[in-house]
């Protein structure tokens, strides 16, 4: 009973700051279960997954409905995260856990030094936009190949893959911020849901875990999008990048010297 | 395009996922209620047993099913998106859905293969 209420209060933890923050759980919930309640990398990555299609789904689905997305857009896309989600998802199972482990401490510093460089600038990315413009897009041959390694990427790590996808559609391909998220929200579910079918088949999913652990992402992952606007990021993205370097630093010694 | 299409498909979406969590939910429950541990280690889906073992209410198979609708939600909205492009006459599009629903099911077959 202990143990579920603990999954639950992490996954709403987990749920919130992905919401509040713009980014998908899986960077929280992966370690969380891997470091916090001793699961297996692997099938934290499966649990992972999971929850990272419930919030996906629920999130994208708003902003379907504010025509914030671009529909065209994310489906052109995402057949090609799909596929790189699949070859991710088949690779993951070859991997010893501790090179998954050191990829994942590596991700983790990524994001806190551009979280840690995004605060520092705050108030200059006022972006724009908030509406897609639709086709012609700019640079899609080169989308479409970030779009397979953000497959491949969310496949291994058990992560939505937004931290490659909004930068590809953002810098590379001039899509107005805010339409580069929704989008890339919209393209996490099918992405993660291929690598997700991969680790379901392979008994990579455990669903046990899965339970209490979505159950709590999708409750705080709500709370966060009806109350987001109230919240100073800003303080709440360096206490994020502090538990972020925390937890990298945690990854890296697993990665070093095992379990 | 259909200026019904996004808000169907958000419906789809958000239906889905509230259906989907409230099994894992419910699934969830009766199996802590029933002494289970989210630490036990889940079983592996058994296709061949689950119809049966859902008839029975059995908590594992509500969860199981709560995940595969989850996992399936995604997909539906690519069929619903298929549909509505189809109706406008956006070929291109119906073929791209056409390709990402491939996609995936190459990917069950794969890990089905190597599995």
């Amino acid at each position: 009973m202990e143990v579920g209420l603990l999954m639950l209060v992490g996954g709403v933890a987990a749920g919130l700051f992905g919401s509040l923050l713009g980014l998908g759980g899986g960077l929280l919930i992966v370690p969380l279960l891997t470091l916090g309640f001793g699961l297996p990398l692997r099938e934290s990555v499966g649990v992972s997954l999971v929850c990272v299609i419930v919030t996906s789904s629920a999130s994208a689905g708003i902003f379907l409905q504010r025509r914030q997305a671009d529909l065209r857009l994310g489906m052109t896309l995402e057949l090609f995260t799909a596929m790189g989600a699949i070859a991710g998802g088949l690779f993951a199972f070859l991997l010893d856990e501790r090179v998954l482990a050191a990829l994942f401490a590596g991700l983790l510093v990524y994001v806190a030094v551009t979280m840690a460089r995004a605060s520092t600038a705050a108030g200059s990315t006022t972006q724009n936009a908030d509406r897609p413009a639709g086709p012609p897009y700019r640079r899609l041959p080169a989308a479409i190949v970030g779009s397979v390694g953000a497959g491949v990427f969310s496949a291994l790590l058990g992560v939505g893959g937004g931290t490659v996808k909004v930068p590809v559609m953002h810098l590379l391909m001039g899509i107005p911020l805010r339409v580069a998220t929704a989008t890339s929200n919209l393209m996490i579910g099918i992405t993660a849901s291929a690598s997700a079918f991969v680790y379901l088949i392979r008994g990579g999913i455990d669903v046990y875990a899965v339970g209490p652990t979505a159950v709590g992402v999708f409750i705080g992952a709500t709370i966060g999008s009806r109350f987001g606007g109230r919240v100073h990021v800003r303080v709440l993205r360096l206490l994020f990048v502090v538990v972020l370097l925390f937890t990298a630093f945690e990854m890296a010694r697993r990665a070093a010297f095992g379990a | 395009m259909n200026e019904r299409l996004e808000p169907a498909l958000a419906r789809v979406l958000q239906v889905g996922t509230y259906v989907s969590m409230g099994l894992v939910a419910l699934g969830t429950l009766l199996f802590i209620a029933g002494g289970g541990s989210p630490l036990d280690g889940g079983p592996v889906l058994d296709l061949a047993r689950f119809p049966a073992d859902l008839a029975a209410g059995r908590p594992t198979a509500i969860l199981w099913l709560g995940v595969l609708g989850t996992l399936l939600t995604p997909g539906l909205r690519v069929v619903g998106a298929m549909v509505g492009f189809a109706r406008a006459g956006e070929w291109r599009m119906v073929g791209i859905a056409v390709a990402i629903i491939a996609v995936v099911g190459v990917g069950i077959v794969a890990g089905l293969v190597t599995g």
